[in-house]
């Protein structure tokens, strides 16, 4: 009950005119950028930056409370009306809403995604709510060890099972390590790998990675292979009339249920955090799904767009637990908040809940707000969102360059800082040609000091005994989950692929049937 | 997810950049390692001083280029990433590369002696007409704007101040 009051206080925070406003512009600035073709949510919540640095941190991280929901729903609107879809977390989306969209159901998925991302993230939010000062509690109680037992776990399931590839997730895991051990050590202060230079004597500034790799290497990657022609953008029907029928109503309440309930869960634990639960929920609901409507999946199935959608925002919400009770980060959005965290001097962690219980219970209230304002702005606003999505690229990319570079000077205002940007955002490109995830690199980097600081605590208090890595019961039992995650995670591999195999023929088919389409018409 | 990508990498002789990048992150893993060794490491710190973690991260380094140019000649490829606005073949035009990576160097030492707003107009205007603005004074005509708007709004709104630079000195809104 306790958290109750707390969040009825935040609430009282949250909803005084100014941060009201702070929500509503995180919330808009967040879809808006969201939609833009080639942004995910990291690189919304990265390039966005600099807009908090004058903030108080309530203000900061009420908008970003906005500007992290906001990013989410954005990618869904670009993959349902654009005919190009791109990043992962909405692949399915992507490919049943679109597959709606051409079929002049457009308006529907954007509906169903639209209340169904609300459900989700309300429902998570509450459980949000709940769980998470528990989880605080019990998390004051974890010694050094524990911790290191939680990072490796952390390291292990970003790096690995990130991506196709485990040796490539591994290498940008440890590509991130290195860049984070760059600088003065802050407990010997002693000189690592800085070749001499003064700049990075205080290391490489997380923004810099974060916003180079996703900002700078995006923009080169696409601008070495950018498509040609015009944007094609499939139409929509107008007035919300059309949003939803009576009978897509009755078939998009459970898999949002559905949906929620696997992605919540799935975002508090580290394994891989919104593409597995989109790709459970996928599964789900296809497996569920009776007679007719079964035919129906990859031919634009409301259910693929509902389910899904709803499992990706609750799973953005579940990422939040970790984040705030225990500090730590389980994909690249969530890294880029808990440097958002320490502009503040704020740790994420069990103390937190007690030390800055104001803060983060209006984070959390905001959390709610951000919410309800997404579902009342996004489908009046949809004509926008098309416009947005239908930006020259030549100026998308010129400016995302743009702003990535004003980023990375804000950070410390020297122009050296903007040179290392441009090294990174260098390496992220060839990242991106040679099919390394990002995201390992990103939350490697920022877990990396907060990794060997622990392990050197725990170590010294053991006076350099190893073992006592592995005598506590906890830590021992985070080993053992280790091993089951990674066991499940090959399963979930497999089916992963075998749903894209069976999607992909759907795709040949849809793309004949399209072609007759064009001809016919 | 697109229908294009299968198979199709296995049919390109020797993967260049592939094996290039995973020797790269093999040489800065070897480098790591020789380079941890020459690391201070001070008598009062105890039991892990700095040098372990950087042995260990330098190991993984080694281990995980080395695994992945055995993935590689094993024929297992990476997959180029995949984007809305990605052409599905596998062109590469190197010359756009090139030429961004220039203009951003350019905006870098720009910054100081001529301003942020000069910096940024070169930076947009400069890549937009790279990736195919048309006609190339409309770019620098919204490449200024837009320099000026972030430059007023920056200093001005939001109090992170940006060099105005020798031309703009004067104007009171564009300074922090």
């Amino acid at each position: 009950m306790d958290s109750f009051f707390a969040l009825m206080e935040g609430f009282g925070t949250a909803l005084q005119p100014q941060y009201l406003f702070l929500a509503l512009v995180g919330v808009f600035v967040g879809t808006a950028v969201g939609v833009l073709p080639g942004i995910g949510p990291a690189m919304t919540v990265a390039l966005l930056l600099p807009l908090t640095y004058s903030l108080d941190p309530t203000g900061a991280f009420i908008m970003f409370a906005g500007i992290y929901y906001g990013g989410m729903y954005g990618g869904s609107t670009t993959s349902i009306l654009l005919n190009t879809p791109g990043e992962s977390a909405s692949i399915i989306t992507a490919l049943e809403g679109n597959r709606m969209a051409k079929a002049g159901r457009g308006t529907a998925a954007l509906a169903t995604a639209a209340i169904g991302s609300f459900v989700a993230g309300t429902f998570a939010t509450v459980g949000l709510t709940f769980v998470a000062p528990i989880a605080a509690e019990w998390a004051v109680k974890l010694g050094p060890v524990d911790y290191v037992a939680l990072m490796i776990l952390a390291f292990l399931t970003v790096g690995a099972l990130l991506g196709s590839s485990i040796a490539r997730g591994l290498a940008s895991l440890s590509l991130g390590l290195f860049i984070g051990l760059i600088g003065v050590d802050q407990i010997s202060g002693q000189q690592r790998f800085t070749f001499g230079v003064p700049v990075l004597g205080d290391g490489i500034d997380v923004v810099l990675v974060a916003v180079g790799l996703f900002a700078v290497g995006e923009a080169l990657y696409v601008g070495s292979r950018l498509r040609k022609g015009p944007v094609e953008v499939v139409p929509i029907s107008k007035g919300w009339r059309n949003w939803m029928t009576r009978e897509e109503l009755r078939l998009s309440w459970k898999p949002w249920l559905r949906g929620t309930a696997i992605g919540f869960p799935i975002g508090t634990i580290p394994a891989g955090g919104a593409d597995v639960s989109t790709f459970l929920s996928y599964a789900a609901e296809k497996k569920l799904a009776k007679g007719e409507r079964k035919e129906q999946f990859g031919h634009g199935a409301i259910e693929g767009v509902a389910g899904p959608e709803s499992a990706n925002n609750a799973a953005a919400a579940g990422v939040l637990v970790p984040l705030l009770t225990l500090g730590l980060p389980t994909s690249a959005t969530a890294a880029i908040m808990l440097v958002v965290f320490q502009q503040y001097n704020i740790d994420p962690g069990p103390q937190l809940f007690s030390g800055n219980a104001a803060l983060v219970w209006a984070l959390i209230a905001s959390l709610y707000i951000g919410n309800l304002m997404l579902l009342v702005l996004n489908l009046p606003l949809v004509g926008l969102w098309v416009r947005v999505l239908q930006i020259p690229r030549h100026y998308l990319y010129a400016g995302i360059l743009t702003f990535a570079a004003l980023g990375a000077f804000a950070v410390n205002r020297i122009p050296a800082d903007v040179m290392i940007l441009l090294v990174i955002g260098v390496i992220g490109f060839f990242m991106r040609r040679v099919g390394y995830p990002i995201a390992p690199m990103v939350v490697a980097m920022i877990l990396g000091p907060m990794f060997e600081a622990q392990l050197r605590r725990a170590l010294s208090i053991s006076q350099g005994d190893p073992v006592t890595l592995v005598q506590s019961p906890f830590a021992v039992f985070v080993y053992a989950a280790l091993g089951l995650v990674f066991a499940l995670s090959l399963w979930l591999k497999r089916r992963e692929r075998e749903t894209e195999e069976v999607l992909e023929h759907l795709e040949d088919d849809e793309l004949v049937s399209t072609d007759e389409r064009s001809v016919r018409s | 997810m697109t229908t294009t990508r299968q198979e199709r990498p296995a049919e390109r002789t020797v993967p260049v950049g592939e094996l290039g990048f995973a020797g790269g992150v093999v040489a800065l893993g070897v480098f790591a390692l020789v380079r941890a060794g020459s690391i201070n490491e001070p008598l009062t710190a105890g039991s892990m001083g700095p040098r372990a973690l950087p042995y260990l991260v330098g190991g993984a380094l080694v281990l995980s280029g080395l695994a992945v140019v055995a993935a590689v000649l094993r024929g297992h490829r990476g997959e180029a990433e995949h984007g809305e606005d990605v052409a599905d073949d596998e062109h590469t035009d190197w010359r756009v590369v090139g030429m961004l990576v220039a203009l951003f160097l350019v905006h870098v030492f720009l910054i100081i002696p001529a301003g942020w707003p000069v910096a940024a107009t070169v930076l947009f205007s400069g890549s937009a007409v790279v990736l195919g603005a048309k006609p190339w004074w409309r770019a620098i005509v919204i490449g200024l704007l837009l320099a000026l708007v972030l430059q007023a709004s920056f200093a001005g709104g939001l109090g992170v101040s940006l060099p105005a630079g020798p031309l703009l000195e004067g104007v009171s809104f564009l300074r922090g």
